[in-house]
């Protein structure tokens, strides 16, 4: 049976369906871009939800992360944020962040500083944009309010005592109870199908019912992050509007619900926005040449070739595949460019594993010019229109300054900028952004 | 079933490290538990695919050989979707299947697979070729008679050199022949040069399911040869996902000489809409009656990818109105398996594979649709099975009834599927 081999041409092809991904293709149909984006599963699975941009600096938690980056640029120049202005950061993150509520999930917009968000374990982080579903547990954190925190029997990684205990000196008095999830009364739960069990009304029901008796006298609850995958806000709202309380969801340790949520989101949304989209395809193989880019990828019953005027990289670190540690060192995977490193494996590590400086194998990456280009052993970038974002990028610990997504979501933003230049569209050319006959389909009710 | 008795000791880990790719085997687990939350199998018989995973690192090969559980993962490979890393735990579940004694193995699948192997026609319900023949003939003559629009039906049997070879799942010949009508309408409809083989012509294949490699590659030789002979351009596959993923996969992994392209017959329904020889619309659906449809595991996740849930949407978007489409979540590459698949409607687990479907009722409750659309049979027969179950207040039909309904040449008997507020529409004008 003959093999078929597919062929597409696109003015910018984007690898990788992280968050740095995804905001790039977002980005680049707004300016009217020809896109094509392929990729799998990936560190996004695991994110809190939160759009962190920069949290710790100096091993402490800062209030104000644009002075916070205002003085990064200062102490560490050769950071990816140093090449970027603070207003072309929050151009990003608004943009981001509108692109995400127009299709449908909820997140406050990105504001002048820091807001201290809830952890599964009763600790706290600053973020600086969260989803509405989170949002309220910050607020009710801020004020101490009466609250009840619930966990399910069976659920592992969350407990509603331990974070009432770990959270007694700064919000003292929370309540705490456990229930069995309807219908799920099984040993082991996980979220994801607690969630999408919230999307009918059934479950709905049965989960208040299950609640109801527990509420006392508070005005807010908090859930683990199981509001439901697809339309959280609408089952937030649904379940509050029967409750009579304030629904807040805490993100839960791996594997979570927020970032399947984004995924699906992404997923689910950009084909119709004009993406074309190969979310379950790595690239294979990737060939330069002058005029172009070339990927190879290779499906379950077809071979598939992107033929790419420009390329914004986005593949990330180890655990999403985009760099790999070998014996002779750390390699890019895909088109094998320079990432700078000391030598010798033992120069990855310091001694100590919590050294608050961190360790320089976390900063290994891709370095890049001002355009976001990666660049050769020589200082010259590789090609002219081969652009890298997020957190394959050298000279940031993302993890350690609390920064993922916002340094994912910048940095598309000039990677896209950039080649969008070169490829003569400009930034007030937003194209038509929805493909025809591609309206959303219609949701159900809720209410 | 589960008494552990003789049975080829499995190195799991040295199978992973062969039939994994590089980067994806069980060694580059990290245990994060994606794979666990998104498999609809996770609990049952206290196995789940990280489980499984760590239990193969270990080298805990006993339990792996033995653990019923194998049969209640439906090989849906949306662990491999889902795990940053790609691991698929289908394979080494294929493998574990295939260690089971066949007097261990689950009945129904093996019977099911016996009872290809008896007769040329490959067909698992026991209609052998002259059966089918007969039937098709028999049936053709009736529609011919009740339908004068129809009067000159022609359902091509053997017909070397026709641009289509066209297989059929063995369920409408066996027990509802009048379902094949629509079908055969559609084909007349649009024109096509098509023609069932009557050998190798069933399309469903149980015994990839039973972890046999040998009576897999035996039942793929013997459909491959059936149709080389009619030497078509394309083999086209009936709307059922599980029997086209075992046709192309077989002849890759055995290296069969297959001398014609595999089609899927929903991406021949979208292209035939776009080309404007099926000229279906949604003006019948003046109730504003609303659909969801399910993505076929085998056919989009584990074959053509999104661009057949792409066709799929096309398709179901002009046949019911873009209005009255309403998707589940997740869907296309993301979807849930209905639990119907890999065999397991046939295991006798009814108990495990209710439990499986529940998420997929989930999702279908979630849209509130009165209609799921499911082109695969599997899944027909298991998301029918889940919506009794849980109470779904849902009904169940193929594309090919819709297709017709909206061409006003749907006839009074071909409506078994659908409810009292569809079941009266555009009926043909002379029946
Ligand atoms: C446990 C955890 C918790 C986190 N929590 C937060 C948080 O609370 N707040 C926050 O802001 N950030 C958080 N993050 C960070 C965030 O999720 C991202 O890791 C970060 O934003 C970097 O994004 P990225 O898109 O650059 O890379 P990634 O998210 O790593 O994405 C890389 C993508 O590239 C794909 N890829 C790799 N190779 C190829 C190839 N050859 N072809 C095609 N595709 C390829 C991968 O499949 C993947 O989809 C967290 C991350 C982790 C791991
Ligand atoms: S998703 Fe992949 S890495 Fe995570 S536990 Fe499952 S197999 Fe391991
Ligand atoms: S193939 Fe499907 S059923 Fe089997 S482990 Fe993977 S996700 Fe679960």
């Amino acid at each position: 049976m003959r093999r078929p081999h597919r062929r597409i041409e696109t003015q910018l092809t984007v690898v990788g369906t992280g968050i740095a991904g995804f905001a790039a293709a977002l980005f680049a149909r707004a300016r009217g871009l020809d896109v094509a984006q392929v990729g799998h599963s990936g560190a996004l699975a695991y994110t809190t939800g939160y759009l962190d941009l920069l949290g710790v600096a100096d091993g402490r938690k800062i209030a104000d992360p644009w002075a916070g980056l205002d003085a990064l640029r200062m102490t560490e120049p050769g950071h990816p944020f140093g090449r970027l202005a603070n207003a072309d950061i929050r151009a990003a993150l608004d943009a981001f962040i509108g692109e995400v509520n127009a299709m449908g999930l909820g997140y406050t917009p990105a504001g002048a500083a820091n807001l201290t968000a809830l952890l599964p374990y009763g600790v706290t982080k600053p973020t600086l944009s969260l989803p509405e579903t989170m949002w309220p547990g910050a607020a009710a954190l801020a004020e101490r309010a009466p609250a009840l925190i619930v966990d399910f029997a069976g659920l592992q990684g969350f407990s509603a005592a331990e974070f009432a205990a770990n959270m007694a000196a700064v919000w003292p008095g929370l309540a705490t109870a456990r229930l069995a999830f309807p219908g799920m009364e099984s040993l082991q739960v996980f979220p994801e199908p607690m969630a999408r069990a919230l999307e009918t009304r059934e479950t709905r029901a049965a989960f208040v019912a299950r609640l109801r008796p527990h509420l006392g006298a508070v005005t807010h609850v908090g859930l683990p992050a199981i509001l439901g995958v697809h339309r959280p806000d609408t089952v937030r709202a649904a379940l509050e509007a029967e409750l009579g309380v304030t629904l807040f969801e805490i993100p839960t340790i791996p594997p979570g619900v927020p970032g399947i949520r984004l995924r699906e989101l992404f997923e689910r949304h950009l084909p119709g926005r004009g993406v074309a989209l190969e979310p379950n395809l790595k690239a294979a193989e990737a060939r330069l040449d002058p005029s172009g880019i070339t990927l190879a990828l290779h499906g379950p019953m077809e071979d598939l070739d992107i033929r790419a005027e420009a390329v914004v990289l986005a593949t990330g670190r180890f655990l999403s595949g985009g760099l790999r540690a070998e014996r002779s060192g750390i390699r890019e995977t895909l088109f094998g460019l320079p990432v700078a490193q000391p030598d010798g494996r033992e120069a990855w590590f310091r001694p100590a594993y919590f050294d608050p400086r961190g360790h320089p194998v976390n900063r290994l990456g891709l370095t890049v010019d001002d355009r976001f280009r990666p660049l050769d052993a020589a200082g010259a970038p590789v090609h002219p229109r081969l652009h890298a974002a997020g957190a394959v990028l050298a000279g940031q610990d993302w993890a350690r300054s609390r920064s993922g997504a916002g340094l994912a979501i910048a940095s598309a933003w000039a990677a896209v900028n950039a080649a969008g230049a070169e490829l003569g569209s400009s930034p007030g050319d937003p194209g038509p952004t929805t493909a025809p006959g591609a309206a959303p389909a219609q949701e159900p009710g809720t209410a | 079933m589960n008494a552990p008795t003789e049975r080829p000791e499995i190195d799991f880990l040295a199978v992973a490290r062969a039939l994994m790719p590089a980067g994806a085997t069980t060694d580059a687990c990290v245990g994060c538990g994606l794979c666990a939350s998104g498999c609809p199998a996770a609990g049952l018989f206290g196995m789940d695919p990280r489980r499984f995973v760590n239990m193969a690192a270990l080298g805990m090969n006993e339990a792996l050989s033995t653990t019923p559980w194998v049969w209640a993962c439906t090989q849906c490979k949306r662990c491999a979707y889902v795990c940053p890393m790609g691991i698929d735990v289908s394979l080494l579940v294929g493998v574990a299947r295939g260690a089971w004694p066949d007097d261990e193995k689950p009945k129904g699948i093996v019977r099911s697979c016996a009872a290809q192997r008896l007769d040329a026609s490959t067909s698992a319900m026991g209609v052998r070729s002259e059966d089918f023949v007969e039937i098709v003939e028999e049936t053709a003559e009736e529609l011919r008679e009740s339908d004068p629009r129809f009067a000159d039906l022609r359902v091509p049997m053997d017909r070397k050199g026709a641009m289509f070879v066209v297989n059929q799942n063995s369920r409408e010949p066996a027990v509802e022949p009048e379902e094949m009508g629509p079908m055969w309408k559609i084909f007349d409809y649009v024109g096509a040069d098509w023609t069932y083989s009557s050998k190798g012509w069933a399309a469903e294949n149980f015994c990839m399911f039973t972890g046999d490699d040998a009576a897999w590659k035996e039942m793929v030789e013997t459909r491959v040869d059936a149709i080389n002979a009619l030497e078509p351009q394309v083999w086209i596959n009936t709307e059922c996902g599980h029997s086209f993923y075992t046709l192309w996969k077989g002849i890759e992994r055995f290296g069969l000489e297959a001398k014609f392209e595999a089609g899927s017959l929903v991406s021949y329904y979208a292209q035939w809409i776009r080309e404007g020889k099926l000229p279906v619309n949604a003006d019948w659906n003046t109730l504003g009656v609303k659909f969801t449809v399910q993505d076929p595991c085998q056919l989009v996740r584990k074959s053509l990818g999104d661009q057949a849930a792409e066709d799929l949407r096309f398709v179901v978007k002009t046949l019911v109105g873009e209005e009255n489409f309403i998707d589940m979540t997740p869907s296309r590459q993301a979807n849930y398996c209905c639990g119907g698949g890999g065999g397991f409607l046939q295991a006798g687990m009814n108990d495990e594979r209710r439990a499986y479907g529940k998420r997929k009722f989930d999702q279908i409750a979630a849209t509130e649709a009165a209609y799921v659309l499911t082109p695969c049979h599997n899944c027909h027969s298991q998301i029918e099975d889940i919506g009794g179950h849980y109470h779904g207040a849902y009904h169940v039909t193929h594309l090919w009834t819709l297709i017709c309904l909206s061409l006003g040449i749907l006839g009074p008997d071909e409506r078994k599927y659908l409810g009292p507020e569809l079941a009266g529409i555009n009926l043909p004008e002379e029946a």
